[in-house]
Parts: C-alpha cells; sequence; structure tokens
C-alpha cells in the first residue's frame, strides 16, 4: 500500500484534530482536549507559527474505514539546548492502527529528522508514558535514550489557577 | 542588598549568559557537555526567528560580584505547543549565581515569566527537574507545580545527531 509523507496545509486542520483526540485516547486522556481546529489553524498557518506538522496520506482506494485519508500525522517544533544548541521536539507521533506496520511512523520521524538536521538541530527530543510498551520499544530501536531514567529528569508544569497565582504576584 | 533589576537580554549580554549557562551546568554536574558558543548563542537568540528569549538579572556596580560582573542571573525560555491546549511557555533555564540567593531574585524572575505566560495566552509553563535537586524540586512545589512524571508517567526522551543522521538517510 502506498502513501506520501508531506507538509500539512490549513485545510488538513480537521483530519490533524481528529488524529490528536484519537492519540489522546490511546493515552488515556481524550478529556484532556480542550484545542479546537480553528486554533489549531490560527497557531500553525500564521507568519510566526508555533508548531509544523507532517501528515501521511493515502490515495483514495486505501481510505480507512470511515473514509480517511489522511491516516497519520508528526507534530514538531524547535526548541533551544542551552549546552548544545538547536533542538527538534516531537510533540505528537501518531498512525491509526489499521495502517501501522507499514513504516508510516517511521516515514515521518525519519522526515521530521532530516527537517531538524537542515536547520542545524543536534538532537531530537520527545516524551513517552512509561506505560506505552509498543512505543518505548519502537523508539529504543532508532537510537533513543530514556533521559528520565538515565539522569533522573523529571518533568513538571505549572498550568491553570498555579500559573494564574503566581503571574499575579509580579511586579 | 536587594536591588536588582529584572530587563529582556539583548546581544551584548551573549558572553555573561554563556558564563551563566555555565555556572548552571556544573550545579548539575555536566559542565563538559557545554560546547555552545558565544557566537551560535547570538545568531539563536537575535536573529530574525530567535530559537529562545532570555530575561536577565543585573545589579548596580557597586554590588557587582567578586569577578566584576553585574549580570548575575538569567532564564532562558521558549514557546511550545501542546495539541490538547494550545501554546505552552516552556523554561529552559534559570539560574542565580550563589553569593546572590536569598534576595527574592529567583522568585521574581519566575513571576516575570508566568506573568508572560498569561499574556502570551499559554496554557501552562512547563520546565524539567534532575530528579536529586531536592531543593528546586521544592521551590517550584511551594509555588504550585506538579511533576508530571511522577503523577502522569512522563519519561524524557532524545535521539542524538548520529541516530537523527541515521534516520534521516534511511527514508
Amino acid at each position: 500500500m502506498n502513501y506520501t509523507v508531506r507538509d500539512s496545509t490549513p485545510g488538513d486542520c480537521k483530519d490533524i484534530m481528529r488524529l490528536i483526540v484519537d492519540l489522546a485516547e490511546y493515552e488515556k486522556m481524550p478529556n484532556e482536549v480542550k484545542l479546537s481546529h480553528k486554533e489549531l489553524e490560527a497557531d500553525g498557518f500564521s507568519s510566526n507559527p508555533f508548531f509544523k506538522c507532517l501528515v501521511a496520506e493515502v490515495p483514495e482506494e486505501f481510505k480507512s474505514k470511515e473514509g480517511h485519508t489522511i491516516v497519520g500525522y508528526g507534530f514538531y517544533f524547535f526548541t533551544y539546548c542551552t549546552w548544545k544548541g538547536r533542538v527538534v521536539y516531537l510533540e505528537d507521533l501518531y498512525v491509526m492502527p489499521e495502517f501501522r506496520g507499514k513504516g508510516i511512523g517511521k516515514a515521518l520521524m525519519s522526515r521530521i529528522a532530516q527537517i531538524g538536521r537542515a536547520q542545524g538541530c543536534v538532537r531530537m527530543q520527545f516524551t513517552v508514558l512509561d506505560w506505552n510498551k509498543p512505543s518505548l520499544d519502537f523508539y529504543s530501536s532508532q537510537g533513543a535514550l530514556n533521559l528520565t531514567a538515565a539522569e533522573g529528569w523529571q518533568l513538571l508544569r505549572f498550568e491553570g489557577e498555579a500559573l494564574e497565582k503566581l503571574a499575579q504576584s509580579a511586579n | 542588598m536587594a536591588n536588582f533589576i529584572l530587563r529582556k537580554a539583548e546581544p551584548k549580554d551573549v558572553s555573561d549568559i554563556l558564563r551563566l549557562i555555565k555556572e548552571l551546568a556544573k550545579y548539575e554536574e555536566m559542565e563538559d557537555q557545554v560546547i555552545l558558543t558565544e557566537k551560535e548563542l547570538l545568531e539563536d537568540g537575535f536573529g530574525e526567528h530567535p530559537f529562545y528569549h532570555c530575561v536577565v538579572a543585573e545589579v548596580p556596580k557597586e554590588q557587582q560580584s567578586s569577578e566584576g560582573h553585574t549580570v548575575v542571573g538569567f532564564a532562558m525560555y521558549y514557546f511550545t505547543y501542546d495539541p490538547w491546549i494550545g501554546k505552552l511557555l516552556y523554561l529552559e533555564d534559570f539560574y542565580v549565581m550563589k553569593e546572590y540567593r536569598g534576595y527574592g531574585m529567583g522568585s521574581e524572575i519566575l513571576k516575570k515569566l508566568s506573568h508572560t505566560a498569561v499574556k502570551t495566552r499559554c496554557s501552562s509553563m512547563h520546565f524539567i527537574v534532575a530528579e536529586w535537586n531536592k531543593p528546586s524540586i521544592e521551590f517550584y512545589k511551594r509555588r504550585g507545580a506538579s511533576d508530571l512524571s511522577s503523577e502522569e508517567g512522563w519519561r524524557l526522551f532524545k535521539i542524538d545527531k548520529q541516530y537523527l543522521v541515521k534516520m534521516s538517510s534511511e527514508e
């Protein structure tokens, strides 16, 4: 079955949103998705985009049971490491279950690695849930290193009320 | 002594920023990992599409450090994107020189950043902390931060340059 990996366009946002929700369901957190496809469009396709997204597309004759031809996506942006420089951050990588095992995930990831290298990035970074064995195995096979295990890094956040409270006390 | 100002970093600050990056890396017991140069910091932070933003803490000349420095703290951040909730502010590095701690500089920097986050409509501020760094973890938790690695199981991964090159050439 053939497929193409290409840059997304504003018209792809409804499909991307659909896949974002699918991935959130897989990660057991579907209620956490608050974003709309309109916000995605505004934030990703203006003159100062906050992210980039690649999509994997199959021809009409291979469309999914529900009639979709956009069957996977790779969502990324650029970050910075004060020790080494530019980093490409892989925020989401997902392929619909019925299209797995055909190399689509690897193709999306490779293209992002290529884009990262073209921008002078020294590293790709991402997070994975500790129970997600299929993904943990896939990334290890590509040469990924678990920094939480190897170096003890913990991911923290300030959000909602805590962020507001902190902001309000600024001078 | 409590006189200090917080301001946006300027191109002239890159040598102080690199000095503080190296001091922080030393505190994290990883100082030989810093290979970034002043030239890269300048290009990456003050070009047309900056990869990072930086705030510095400066004291008056009469309160300069034992080595004659007036830039005594910094925070480096950039904007990332969560497909579930939208824009986030990511705090990459945050450091105040040892001799200037205990005067509220760290608190003020964090407040200023959270104010920036709210002003730019970010839903959350994210950052990583080494699990052995108890003083920092307590500092953040006291201000309402949650540890996503403990609470939700997120693990941080990286793929280094040699594997990125391999992946990009395998497409």
